[in-house]
């Protein structure tokens, strides 16, 4: 962690009581007069820094360090929007005759995170909508799931009659994501063999019954990403902040040095005996818990001693999984989302130069570029 | 929501579990009473009342076909 003293201030977003300054980054080419501000890749990579702080399967934090904030913002807006994931797209009803309406179950069971065998999500193939009017396709076992659930409500005999919890007087009382039962079909009756498609939390409340109302429902999932619905985004959320900066200015002891604390979150601020006085002085410690509430410059006393701030290329991630994947490897999915992207682009610009190309050189020919036209072939 | 229910499918034959339209041997239909809940069987020109207390408001029974819905 980059501590206080040795941070490039061109680096250094500044947080002051009313304005933040020096919001822009400047290391691009042309701003800084000779300096070589040039984007290359090996400098890139000697630069460039992944540092994790937590990572279980369902959150990940870890730092990017000395990346563009554009390109952070890529990474978190592709894993909200654009890495696939499995969810529950069609509801065929048989019977609901509970007191939550179709649509509404629907909508609801829609929203159930869904996990299975990781491999076999992943080697799923799309299902295509068919367009208004067109013939609907088929769903097979490599592009659809197939879920059920069916639950009935009946009383159970033999309670006794001063007995008020639903749950010991009728069976399925509340229905529960653990009730829905995954089919397996074809293929799909090995490659889920050991990790069969259920929900990621079996807890989730669908719906509760009365004795006399029945669930039956089949349900078919599909591949799909948060453009198209948010029950389709792998992510909980996906975000990131900029490493906090707080510089210590000029020594703050005794008494002073704990108010200064408390300016602060739990283990931002920590003491060292001073040298001069010992006394205990304020020393920064973990900066990176500072959630730069900007409490310190309220106070008189503390005016010119502190000086806070945002390392503007240092980002801080966090994304919490919904269960299908694990955090880690959703990074790498959007990481591989833009690299396929990236891909598109060059190949099309490619084709478009190429045809352009052609084109001025069938074009010459006849007609000659036209007057005021300095198109890219023009030579 | 209105597109959904364009995307209504017929109920496949022969299921036999369609107990909401009269059962083609008795010609029995079966509704629910508004008053006390239970199911009463009523036959073509029999009185709409119900046979356990005499309420004369019955209920239609939710279908049985199976309805389309988007998850969404």
């Amino acid at each position: 962690m980059p501590s206080s003293d040795h941070v490039d201030p061109r680096r250094v977003v500044g947080v002051e009581a009313e304005i933040v300054t020096n919001v822009t980054s400047t290391d691009f080419p042309g701003h800084w007069p000779n300096e070589d501000h040039s984007w290359g890749i090996d400098k890139f990579k000697n630069t460039f820094r992944v540092e994790f702080h937590r990572n279980t399967p369902l959150f990940a934090e870890f730092d990017l360090i000395h990346m563009d904030a554009s390109i952070a913002n890529t990474f978190r807006r592709i894993l909200l929007a654009e890495v696939p994931s499995l969810a529950i797209e069609t509801v065929y009803v048989q019977t609901n005759t509970s007191i939550i309406q179709d649509e509404v179950l629907s909508h609801r069971l829609g929203l159930i995170p869904l996990v299975g065998d990781k491999k076999a999500l992943i080697n799923m193939q799309w299902f295509m909508k068919p367009a208004s009017g067109d013939p609907p396709q088929d769903p097979t076992d490599d592009n659809t799931i197939v879920l059920h659930l069916s639950a009935a409500c009946e009383r159970i005999p033999g309670v006794s009659r001063s007995e008020t919890d639903p749950h010991k007087l009728y069976t399925n009382a509340s229905v529960y994501a653990r009730d829905i039962v995954f089919d397996p079909a074809g293929k799909q009756v090995t490659t889920f063999a050991n990790n069969p498609v259920r929900a990621a939390n079996p807890n989730i409340l669908i719906a509760k019954l009365r004795p006399g109302q029945e669930i039956d429902v089949t349900m078919h999932c599909v591949k799909g990403i948060g453009q198209d619905h948010a029950k389709f985004s792998p992510v909980a959320t996906a975000s990131y902040r900029l490493l906090p900066l707080i510089k210590i200015l000029k020594p703050i002891r005794g008494k002073a040095a704990e108010r200064f604390a408390a300016c602060f979150p739990r283990g931002v601020v920590a003491f060292e005996a001073d040298e001069e006085t010992g006394e205990k002085r304020a020393v920064v410690g973990n900066a990176r818990n500072d959630t730069v509430s900007r409490e310190v410059l309220r106070h008189e006393e503390f005016k010119g001693c502190v000086e806070l701030g945002r390392v503007r290329d240092h980002f801080i991630f966090q994304i919490e999984s919904t269960g299908q994947f694990d955090a880690d490897e959703l990074f790498l999915s959007a990481v591989s989302v833009l690299k396929a992207k990236c891909t598109v682009l060059k190949r099309e610009t490619h084709r478009m130069l190429k045809k352009q190309a052609l084109d001025a050189r069938s074009g010459s020919g006849n007609a000659g570029p036209k007057k005021g036209d300095r198109g890219w072939a023009a030579e | 929501m209105s597109d959904q229910r364009e995307a209504y499918q017929p109920p496949n034959s022969g299921s036999g579990r369609s107990y909401a339209g009269p059962s083609a041997a008795s010609g029995t239909m079966h509704y629910l009473c508004a008053e006390c809940g239970v199911k009463v069987g009523i036959n073509k020109g029999e009185p709409i009342r119900c046979k356990e207390c005499g309420h004369r408001i019955l209920y239609k029974q939710r279908t049985k076909r199976m309805v389309q819905f988007e998850a969404r």
